[in-house]
């Protein structure tokens, strides 16, 4: 497993490698350039913005700038911001935390609903509860996030007033938790949905596959309960392909909703990918690019590792 | 009884002294009242507080509170001198032409007794070191104007006399806060190899009332008081503390419920939501922006020729009917609320706007008919067609921005029904205000019309220069350096600017501006659309701010007071 | 009483457990299948009544979707208006049917796109094997570590919010899942006789695919299709949301929804409104593609009963 494991990551290299290459040849074809904040300041000439395309390294060929970013990147500077200057890595450093804040809470809040509410729709399969939850599934997994987003606004935040409109926190209040978690409900309320829809009616379906198998009729016909039938048995192998799924979504606790953190002004990663790809902030971009394609990677590495750990039929070589 | 009818004369001549004083852009009487703290809203967090690297509005408001220059621009337009004695001009000395009239001069005086927020001095040599600074950095902006200098001699701590190696026009409007050019302080930036690496670009500070203390990222900049600011009693605030907010809408949500004091440019769509609320006071000053239609006059290309004019906008009929077709007023009133004014050129506030210098209004029966005379016929659907070329053109903006969709809209409209196919095709504002290198379109000369706002500096100079001159059209041959997007060239014009940026005196030069602004207008190479006003707002509250146009609403922080609630 | 059954898999079994008298066919009994997941029978009616309003409804409206009228701002819905105005006088309703031809049009041809490439893909790779599947697979490989909303972004900005590219764009972003899905049915269905039999008769690779194969993986695609429309309307909407797909003044739920943002405040029906439109479609197009999944499936479990 371990030799698998390493010969998955050797060959995960040439692949980062790959898509850095196209991300920064698909960044540099963009037009406009980093430039543009400075041409609107006023009072900036010509002469100043040859200058400044000549400082920010712009007059170089694409190869050699790609080189100098890769050999700065492996020895740890990442650069620094074009519209800032601050460093890139400083830059991400500050904003990853609020992401995983956000995500995390939300990727908990799905699988402590998802899971329980997939088992049971599908144990009691074709009942009212069953459809009802069915019914609001394909409502989570049909609605936009953003138009979601707007909708609790609208309703819980402007009309009812019953939470804030957005941002981590109050304002230029000291620390609170229970502020910190009046402003996590919306946000996590409109992201969870669509997670919570989507794993559960993939574990109903995974559940009723696995409920039909024979070996579970076997084990019932030998006297085993109900409860324990689809507890210590079903679940544990229906769950499965679930967590396969769960995995390949961990890049988003790191990479974030960028539309979600755009309605509710959440200073995220996913914001900040935003920022910097209308202002064409090419060694932000990089770094973001570089962390999430990097976490993709390791993710469906985990997900394959953790398939093969639990399914014991699986035997990598 | 005459006693009676004096008294009631006292009166109605205090009511009316009373309602001249409030309405000139400040609260009215209010008495200041000493400490406290304000804390304002701002929707965006500033990249850096080094005036030097800042792109944004919102850096300059901030460092404002810290750093002064030489002089600053008030609300009217003028220079006032800050931290010197006084501006310098011919009259006075402070301006002196070389004997050939090539090279001149400038001399500051600084007012004595000056120090920096640590108690340290403030001389000459900080003069120097502000030039040397920004030469040696290539980080900085803009250079604009300091390049020119050849050397600063400082033959006293309260002399500086700057040697230009030309005669720059401009030479007032440097070391000026509204520009965001201060006086820095030498003992403290000197020892930096690379500022930008320093604590100063974070928490800078100056001669200001106020001495930024604390940054913390996307939360809040507290600015606290400096104790050797120059005015005894001020400022009358402890503390100003700007806090970031995620959006306008909680700004205006927080302002409202009065958690803030004040909140930094609001949008004009946000004023129906404030119409009714009596604590708190909407201010709308006209700045120098002004948004306008820009037309190319060469066929479009990457990069364009600009020997060969554009198909449908090469000709002067379609521009002049597009200027005609265009219902400024009406889009004002309606899409901004009545918060601007019609723009006629662009140089809309400042000594040098041009006082006669006008566009047509709205008059689409004419537009239709020049175009009819000028040999554009109405095709099979509506759409006017010339010698096989249909009147169809691209419009291009920012994306995201809903007043200028708006106005594209409108325009789509107004334009078809004169005859002329209009079609969106925004793109990102980075796109937009791109660089040549990047191939933006703009600079490339790859579009029809572009809208956006632009703001000439205090002095029109550098501004009519590169967007009119025939030299500056962007040219594979300069390397696309030139704002000239238009790609005008007018032989007349061009002698014009020459000769308005070669001379000192501000009156001929205003009447140089306005001629020039009269070709240009004439040329109908642009629908000048509308001059923005800077929308603010601040609680009953809060007082001593007063509206000027030419720079941040707090360009006058030492004046500033909060009373009891 | 307990009894656990399963869907049979011969077409004979099926029949008998359904209680129809002879030999239906695969379709028709795939037919019956579906008639009976009565959500989606329901679902079809619905998506049917909004194919027809978005199709005759801008013919029969008197208004005009893009022509302003700055008098008639935010209008709150009336009977002059059944859905209000926008902000810039538009009728909603109106702009709603037209901005639905737009979206479900995209839905549709990128959907068709990521069909298409994922079957090439995925059936090239799954039928040849070797080094043309470890190339083909590699790069499905890159293009998933691609953060793909990232990919949409930056493409969209380079190649502008032309109805075309937006149709391109997704669909070649959201092909790989199809191209997997194929590759594993071809994979295993080319190892089938009559297969061998083909081969053997001499005929050519491409031929196989797609007269013996293809049909026969048709189920899978069928399911895939139905639900990657539902995809790319909520893809375009989030595009167009953003400000980079279908630029205004065209219509498009998504870009409706992006003016809505600022709108919400003083008129959240212009909020309301095109996004119930997004929402009422893609559920229905769930729905239906659950009922075709049952249908079609002849593995999936469509009846258990409890305990």
């Amino acid at each position: 497993m371990s030799r698998y494991a390493s010969r998955r990551l050797v060959q995960a290299l040439p692949l980062l490698l790959g898509i850095s290459v196209a991300s920064f040849l698909i960044i540099n074809a963009v037009p406009g350039g980093p430039l543009s904040a400075y041409e609107n300041a006023p009072g900036v000439t010509p002469l100043d913005l040859q200058r400044l395309e000549h400082q920010l390294g712009l007059d170089q060929p694409l190869y050699l700038r790609y080189v100098t970013w890769l050999t700065h990147v492996v020895t740890g500077d990442w650069g620094y911001s074009y519209a800032t200057q601050q460093p890139v890595l400083a830059m991400i450093g500050e904003r990853l935390p609020n992401t995983l804040y956000l995500m995390g809470t939300v990727y908990v809040v799905t699988l402590l609903l998802a899971i329980p509410l997939g088992v049971l729709t599908a144990v009691r399969q074709y009942t009212w509860f069953d459809h009802l939850f069915t019914g609001l599934s394909f409502a989570g997994l049909s609605m936009p996030t953003f138009w979601l987003g707007l909708l609790l606004i609208i309703v819980l935040g402007l009309t009812l007033r019953l939470f804030p409109l957005g941002g981590m926190a109050t304002p230029g209040a000291d620390f609170d938790p229970f502020d910190r978690l009046w402003h996590l409900v919306l946000p996590v309320a409109t992201l969870s949905l669509v997670g919570i829809a989507h794993y559960s009616r993939y574990l109903r379906a995974s559940m009723l596959e696995t409920l039909n198998q024979d070996y579970i009729r076997t084990a019932r016909a030998k006297g085993l309960t109900y409860r324990s039938a689809v507890f210590r048995h079903a679940l544990r192998n229906a769950a499965l392909p679930l967590v396969t799924i769960a995995a390949l979504d961990l890049p988003e606790l790191f990479v974030g909703a960028l539309v979600t953190e755009q309605i509710f002004g959440w200073p995220g990663m996913g914001r900040l990918f935003w920022d910097s790809a209308t202002r064409s902030d090419y060694p932000v971009l990089m770094g973001i690019l570089a962390v999430s394609s990097t976490l993709i990677v390791l993710a469906n590495l985990a997900a394959d590792l953790a398939y093969g750990y639990m399914d014991p039929r699986i035997h990598y070589s | 009884m005459p006693r009676m009818r004096a008294l009631f004369i006292a009166m109605a001549a205090l009511v009316g002294l009373g309602a001249c004083g409030g309405g000139a852009g400040g609260p009215a009487s209010q008495t200041p009242v000493k400490g406290g703290t304000l804390t304002v809203a701002v929707w965006q967090e500033p990249n850096t507080l080094y005036p030097y690297y800042a792109t944004q509005t919102v850096s300059t408001l901030v460092s404002e509170t810290a750093l002064e220059g030489l002089v600053q621009v008030t609300p009217e337009g003028n220079y006032q001198p800050v931290l010197a004695k006084e501006v310098p001009t011919t009259a006075n000395g402070g301006l002196k032409l070389s004997s050939d009239g090539k090279r001149m001069d400038v001399t500051y005086h600084l007012r004595p007794g000056l120090k920096w927020a640590d108690g340290q001095n403030v001389s000459s040599d900080d003069i120097r070191f502000t030039w040397q600074a920004i030469m040696k950095d290539p980080k900085v902006t803009s250079r604009g104007g300091y390049d020119q200098m050849t050397s600063i001699d400082t033959p006293d701590p309260l002399t500086a006399v700057v040697h230009y190696g030309s005669i720059y026009a401009a030479y007032a409007s440097r070391f000026s806060s509204s520009a965001g050019q201060p006086v820095l302080p030498r003992h403290v930036l000197e020892k930096e190899a690379d500022i930008s690496k320093s604590d100063f670009v974070r928490m800078p500070f100056g001669t200001g009332p106020f001495r930024i203390t604390e940054f913390k990222s996307a939360d809040h900049i507290t600015a606290e008081r400096n104790p050797n600011y120059r005015e005894a009693g001020k400022p009358y605030l402890d503390r100003i503390i700007f806090r970031s907010v995620p959006s306008r809408e909680v700004a205006l949500a927080q302002l409202k419920a009065g958690e803030v004091g004040a909140m930094w440019n609001l949008l004009e769509a946000q004023l129906p939501e404030l119409g009714k609320q009596s604590d708190i006071k909407v201010h709308a000053v006209p700045g120098p922006s002004v948004e306008r239609l820009e037309f190319n006059l060469a066929k479009p290309g990457n990069p364009a020729d600009a020997a060969v004019p554009h198909p449908v906008l090469g000709d002067g009929n379609v521009r002049h009917a597009l200027v005609l077709a265009t219902p400024k007023k009406q889009l004002i009133d309606k899409l901004l609320f009545g918060k601007a004014t019609v723009a006629q050129s662009t140089i809309s506030i400042g000594w040098a706007a041009p006082r006669d210098v006008r566009q047509e209004d709205y008059d689409p029966t004419r537009a239709k008919r020049l175009l009819d005379q000028a040999g554009w016929a109405p095709g099979a659907d509506g759409i006017r067609v010339k010698n096989g070329v249909r009147a169809s053109l691209k419009i291009t903006t920012t994306t995201g921005d809903k007043i200028r969709e708006e106005i594209e809209q409108v325009l789509i409209d107004e334009w078809r029904q004169i005859g002329v196919a209009l079609e969106v095709s925004n793109v990102p504002s980075s796109v937009l205000f791109g660089s040549w290198s990047a191939n933006a379109p703009r600079k490339k000369g790859n579009f029809d019309v572009n809208m956006y706002a632009s703001s000439p500096d205090i002095d029109p100079h550098e501004t009519v220069a590169q967007r009119f001159a025939c030299d500056n059209i962007p040219r594979p041959e300069n390397s696309g350096a030139g704002f000239n997007y238009y790609r005008y060239c007018d032989a007349q014009t061009d002698q014009l600017i020459q000769q308005a940026g070669s001379i000192v005196d501000q009156d001929k030069r205003k009447q140089l501006y306005a001629t020039i602004m009269k070709r240009v207008n004439d040329a109908h190479i642009s629908v000048w659309l509308y001059n923005r006003s800077n929308i603010d707002a601040y609680r009953f509250n809060v007082g001593g701010y007063k509206d000027n146009g030419w720079d941040n609403f707090t360009w006058n922080t030492q004046d500033w007071f909060v009373t009891k609630k | 009483m307990a009894t656990w059954t399963r869907a049979s898999t011969t077409p004979e079994a099926g029949l008998a457990e359904l209680g129809l008298p002879g030999y239906a066919g695969h379709w028709r009994l795939a037919r019956d299948r579906f008639l009976a997941h009565r959500l989606a029978v329901a679902s079809v009616a619905v998506l049917l009544l909004l194919v027809i309003l978005v199709l005759v409804g801008p013919i029969l409206s008197p208004y005009d979707p893009e022509h302003t009228n700055l008098n008639l701002r935010y209008e709150s819905p009336s009977p002059a208006h059944i859905m209000g105005t926008d902000s810039l006088g538009r009728d909603l309703l109106t702009r709603i049917m037209f901005g639905g031809r737009v979206s479900l049009t995209i839905g549709v041809l990128a959907m068709a796109v990521a069909i298409t490439l994922g079957v090439l893909m995925g059936g090239l790779a799954g039928f040849y094997g070797g080094v043309t599947d470890a190339v083909l697979m590699r790069f499905v490989d890159m293009m998933l570590s691609f953060p793909r909303l990232f990919l949409l972004i930056l493409f969209s900005v380079f190649f502008g919010g032309r109805f075309l590219t937006v149709v391109l764009l997704l669909g070649a972003l959201s092909w790989m899942g199809v191209s997997r899905l194929i590759r594993a049915s071809f994979l295993s269905l080319r190892e089938r006789q009559f297969v061998e039999a083909a081969r053997a008769l001499g005929v050519p690779g491409w031929l196989i695919m797609l007269r013996h194969l293809l049909p026969n993986a048709m189920a899978p695609i069928i399911v895939a299709a139905t639900l990657g429309i539902a995809t790319a309307i909520i893809a375009e909407s989030t595009l167009s949301f953003l400000g980079l797909g279908i630029q205004p003044p065209t219509p498009s739920w998504g870009n409706m929804l992006k003016d809505a943002q600022t709108d919400m405040v003083i008129a959240p029906w212009t909020a309301v409104f095109p996004g119930l439109a997004i929402f009422v479609t893609v559920v229905a197009i769930n729905f239906i593609g659950d009922g075709l999944r049952d249908a079609l499936d002849p593995q999936h479990v469509i009846r258990s009963a409890r305990r």
